[in-house]
């Protein structure tokens, strides 16, 4: 008899994760897929969405599981998938991450948040919603959110056998990283047992989430000869608040003494300035904040700042929003904005 | 690939292991178990992970292959060539433009008749850039003598490689051997694969390297290798590699049935799937055929008659099982991940056809088409449209469009790309508030910068919105940089992590104008950009006030592939600036090591094992290489001492606009390949400047000079105070590699001295 819970017309059970480059979903889909493979027999093959994309940015990773005789051809993308996880919620903004979900699918977000707003936000009808706050257990832990979510993903694939996993991380740290072992088992462990489950009722006739593939915004009628771009700058349109894992500077202006110091050092030019008179009338800039909107969350301009106008702060949603100060650019009339 | 498991368990002697590996694994694990001589690699994607799991295995004492990390592809092709000449087993893995860098040592190897095994991990060749998988640069490779055997599966790539070597060195061979498998599909992809549980097994079946050849390795048979012929002998020799190559041909069916044996996986000539009664057929190459065996047996469902063929071996080209496969095929479609721009057809499909040509009773229509470039994938509804096309062709008894592009949108005119920002040049990046004056006494410039604090109404040359990680130190080092510089700027980003990040189409994060060049040729390029607009403006044909400052960015290593190229533009001075960041190793591939990568530090090429600890040999030291050029500018600088580098922006233009090309290196950190924390980026650099590793200077007009002495400043500190932020450098502060931390000390020690030396001394 199957292990597989459900499978596709080509015989694959299939899983999608969601993530963005540096939380690691790369190895858990590895870990989750050796497990089906070599722990319990079963083909399977694991991939993830390539790119020049460096951390911080949108990455998918993919695992198939089949029966052992079955022979995997396809390798193309996960379209439809049974499970989803998602590893940051900041995705939602520019990701469809449930496209092509099974009516009966299960979909595992990392969030502190409650159940029907996240419904909400992933326009979920039906179907069942896991919740994990894997952020929160790897902050507690000092260890990384994959763990966590792996942890969970482990409780809905519950064919796998979570013992096999924790022999893989106890080998994984053991003889370099001893002190890392306990950390990471509490965390497997906690991700395993916090995860929490509410099932949306779904009716007879459901359907799956449509699912469509992304065209390029252009093509050979209105693509410049040669790939040239002649909107300079146009990447100011990306949101990059998606590559932050937890925290962001605060900033607290009484403080400030205009130094440029963080200016200096700031990998993604955050710091808005405005000029202004200074004590004396004389024409002088002050830093009048930070546009969040392309804050990675380095923190290099917390080290930076010689005062306490820039500290930590672990981001709660909405702060971002409700404090940007947007870039001064010189906004072009007509931009697609 | 045809699993024989039922039929040849009984004499399937050699015992395997299952694992869960991706085809770029899987050769490695081959090159591994074989046990090769030598392997001369340069990095590139998606071929680098090979070299890097052969680092691994080798840090853990499971090969002993000699890795040697070549200055670019083309040096790598002639380590490997070298060692093949002296008859050592050589191999090699590269992918697109790589292998078209090398491409010119590929017929020299084959002529020479010297066999070796290169995997080559196919992916789209540049321009426009793109390093997804296709077969552009294959096709390049149909004309080099090598045979090129083309592997579906991971499971196809490790067996082929130790196929490959056994049909190089076969006597009736002799020839290098191409094992190409597509990039990322195959390379990436990890998948249930076997393996040999023991290496003897491979060994035994390879069997001893041959020595009864004429080889260098033996100083009592001295031999001339590689004189040069005239026609009435090159046809001769050509005579003899066109046998060569039809011979390995035959050799192929050989060891394949050989390995059959062994392996109970045969690979035949063609991969034939459903062909037996098959109307309508795909010809496809690699990793797509194998999603299209699906749709034939949904389509065979339906009672539509319709297989797959795939070659395992495509030089020498198997025109007679092609001829015996499709004897009955009434409609073929090829589809081909390459073009032969205006040959109406890409290469195989030509040389489908010439093979039917021969067989006078043969009716088959062959359609062509040109898919999936660049690694947009392919879809089983794709393989679907491609069987439609086929039976429609079949229906109707021809073909109503035999070539065409598929998978190509016209676009939507209403998403052109439209302005988001008003352009920012000229005025907007005069601060007037930087002062550079030649001082007739000294023969040096005279700077004078307003505070920093200052400079933040001077926008930015480089947009918010690019995809850099978090903490990435090339941003806040190039601004600085170009802080200094008023007015325009023209700039050329070599490839690297600086040019990938900021130029993801349809998206720029540049505000100026921008241009790419591969990783060796930036230098090169902006030579001929910077003349041109020079003789435009002699001629009147622009009318521009000011002239742009010219500057070259290249990092990631960017100074070992590009040397030459650099050392070139110094010397014929052109007006240009050539600005690297030195990131310590090539970190848009994912961190393997350059010649700038220092002594002991770990990257994904110089691993920390059993038997290695990092690199094992110092940092080029690229500033005094580019001083001895005698260019009128060279320096160094770091975004810790921000004040420092502005003035330094302000000379290199000086310098660039009145007199001839500047260098300057910037020490940057890269927090994802450091393994250090993001927020400490500023506080490393500093403390690799007060160590001394990384000196503060200029040498202006052939005089050195220290801009920042941290003996004098006391806060000179021991390298270790820098190594602790890092986790490259962890293992170095270990009490067993501190040798090791001597080594590098007394080397730094060595170049400090020598620099101060120089600044008191401006003849030296």
């Amino acid at each position: 008899m199957s292990i597989l819970p459900q499978k596709n017309e080509l015989g694959f059970f299939e899983i999608r994760l969601e993530s963005i480059g540096g939380l690691g979903a790369n190895l858990a889909g590895k870990m989750l897929a050796e497990a089906g493979v070599l722990g319990l027999g079963l083909n399977g093959s694991n991939f993830s969405s390539y790119g020049s994309e460096k951390k911080g940015t949108p990455v998918k990773s993919f695992i198939r599981f089949c029966e052992p005789r079955v022979e995997i051809r396809d390798h193309s993308p996960i379209e439809q998938p049974h499970i989803v996880g998602v590893f940051h919620e900041a995705l939602y903004k520019t990701i469809n991450v449930v496209s092509g979900l099974n009516a009966d699918g299960i979909v595992l977000v990392n969030s502190s948040r409650d159940f029907d707003d996240v419904k909400q936000d992933l326009k979920l009808e039906y179907g069942t919603l896991a919740i994990v706050d894997a952020l929160t257990i790897a902050v507690e832990e000092k260890t990384k959110v994959n763990t966590a979510m792996l942890g969970a993903l482990f409780r809905i694939c519950d064919f796998l056998d979570p013992d096999a996993m924790r022999k893989v991380i106890r080998k994984t740290f053991e003889k370099k990283y001893p002190h890392f072992v306990e950390p990471n088992l509490r965390t497997f462990d906690r991700g395993y047992s916090e995860v929490e489950f509410k099932t949306y009722h779904v009716p007879e006739d459901a359907q799956g989430k449509a699912f469509t593939r992304p065209l390029p915004q252009l093509g050979y009628m209105t693509q410049e000869l040669g790939g040239v771009i002649t909107t300079q700058a146009n990447s100011i349109l990306k949101d990059l608040s998606g590559s932050r894992q937890g925290f962001l500077p605060k900033f607290e202006r009484d403080k400030c003494i205009d130094c440029a110091a963080c200016d200096n050092v700031c990998p993604d030019f955050c710091f808005v300035w405005e000029e202004g008179a200074d004590k004396r009338g004389r024409e002088q800039m002050f830093l009048k904040g930070i546009d969040y909107q392309y804050c990675k969350g380095c923190l290099k301009c917390v080290e930076a700042c010689p005062t306490s106008a820039l500290s930590d702060l672990r981001e709660m949603i909405g702060y971002a929003d409700a404090n940007r100060v947007k870039q001064n650019f010189p906004y072009a009339e007509g931009g697609n904005l | 690939m045809a699993i024989l498991e039922e039929k040849l368990t009984a004499q399937v002697g050699a015992e395997q292991i299952s694992t869960f590996e991706s085809g770029n694994e899987m050769a490695a694990m081959a090159a591994a178990q074989i046990n090769y001589h030598i392997m001369g690699y340069f990095p590139i994607t998606p071929s680098t992970e090979v070299a890097q799991f052969l680092d691994q295995m080798k840090a853990r004492g499971e090969h002993d292959i000699k890795l040697i990390p070549a200055d670019g592809e083309h040096g790598s092709a002639g380590i490997c060539y070298g060692a093949a000449a002296t008859g050592a087993r050589v191999f090699n893995a590269t992918s697109a433009n790589g292998f078209l860098y090398m491409i010119e040592q590929l017929p020299v190897q084959a002529g020479t008749r010297f066999p070796m095994v290169m995997n080559l991990v196919t992916r789209a060749v540049s321009g426009p850039l793109d390093i997804r998988g296709d077969h552009s640069d294959l096709y390049f490779g149909l004309n080099t003598g090598w045979v090129i055997l083309t592997a579906r599966t991971p499971q196809a790539v490790y067996d082929m490689n130790i196929m490959a070597l056994k049909i190089a060195e076969h006597s009736k061979v002799r020839l290098p051997v191409i094992v190409a498998y597509d990039g990322f599909w195959t390379s990436h992809q990890k998948r249930r694969v076997q393996y040999f549980k023991d290496r003897r097994v491979v060994q035994q079946f390879v069997g001893e390297c041959p020595t009864d050849y004429n080889f260098i390795r033996d100083p009592q048979k001295p031999v001339t290798i590689g004189a040069h012929m005239n026609g009435e002998d090159l046809m001769n020799n050509h005579f003899q590699q066109s046998e060569a190559m039809y011979n390995a041909g035959e050799v192929f069916r050989e060891v394949s049935a050989e390995y059959a044996k062994l392996s109970g996986r045969e690979y035949s000539v063609l991969d034939l799937y459903k062909m037996e009664d098959a109307e309508v057929a795909l010809f496809l190459l690699n990793s797509a055929a194998e999603s299209a065996k699906d749709v034939v047996d949904q389509l065979r469902a339906q009672g539509i008659k319709a297989g797959v063929i795939s070659p395992n071996i495509i030089r020498p080209f198997p025109v007679k099982e092609i001829r015996e496969a499709l004897k009955n095929v009434k409609a073929l479609l090829v589809g081909e991940r390459a073009d032969s721009y205006g040959a109406h057809g890409p290469n195989l499909t030509h040389e489908v056809k010439s093979a039917l040509q021969d067989d006078k009773n043969n009716q088959t229509i062959v359609l062509s088409r040109v898919f999936g470039m660049g690694g947009k994938d392919f879809y089983a509804n794709d393989a679907q449209e491609f069987f439609n096309m086929a039976i429609d062709a079949m229906e109707k008894g021809y073909a109503e469009k035999p070539f065409d592009y598929f998978g190509h949108v016209p676009g939507n005119p209403e998403k052109i790309l439209k302005p988001v920002i008003t352009p920012q040049q000229g005025d907007a990046y005069k601060s007037g508030l930087i002062e550079v004056k030649m001082d007739e006494e000294t023969n040096k410039l005279k700077v004078k910068i307003p505070p920093l604090r200052m400079l933040t109404n001077k926008p930015k040359r480089i947009a918010s919105g690019h995809g850099a990680c978090p903490g990435c130190g090339i941003f806040g080092g190039l601004e600085l940089f170009f802080k200094g510089i008023e007015g325009d700027i023209v700039t050329l980003f070599q490839t690297g992590c600086a040019y990938v990040t900021t130029t993801a189409y349809p998206y720029s994060s540049h505000k100026q104008t921008m241009m790419h060049n591969l990783f060796q040729n930036g230098a090169a390029t902006l030579s001929g950009t910077v003349e041109a607009f020079m003789e435009l403006k002699r001629r009147g044909e622009i009318q521009v006030s000011d002239d742009a400052t010219f500057v070259m960015i290249t990092g990631d290593g960017g100074m070992d592939i590009g040397m030459g190229s650099a050392i070139g533009t110094a010397l014929r001075g052109h007006k240009l600036i050539m600005l690297e960041y030195d990131n310590e190793g090539y970190m848009n591939t994912g961190s393997q090591m350059s010649y700038s990568t220092p002594l002991g530090h770990m990257t994904s090429t110089s691993g920390v094992g059993k038997t290695q600890q990092g690199k094992s040999f110092h940092h080029k030291d690229t500033v005094q290489i580019m001083a001895a050029t005698n260019i009128p500018y060279v320096f160094t600088g770091s975004e810790a001492f921000p004040q420092d580098l502005v003035k330094k922006g302000a000379k290199a233009q000086w310098y660039a606009q009145n007199v001839g090309p500047v260098y300057g290196k910037l020490l940057i950190t890269c927090p994802l390949n450091w393994k250090s924390e993001d927020r400490y980026g500023t506080k490393i650099l500093e403390e690799a400047v007060n160590s001394c590793f990384f000196p503060l200077y200029e040498v202006e007009q052939g005089v050195t000079a220290i801009t920042y002495n941290p003996e004098e400043k006391k806060k000179r500190v021991p390298v270790t105070e820098w190594f602790k932020y890092m986790g490259k450098t962890k293992h170095l502060l270990k009490e067993e590699n501190k040798h090791l931390v001597d080594e590098f000390e007394r080397e730094v020690e060595k170049r400090w001295q020598r620099l101060k030396a120089k600044h008191e001394n401006p003849w030296l």
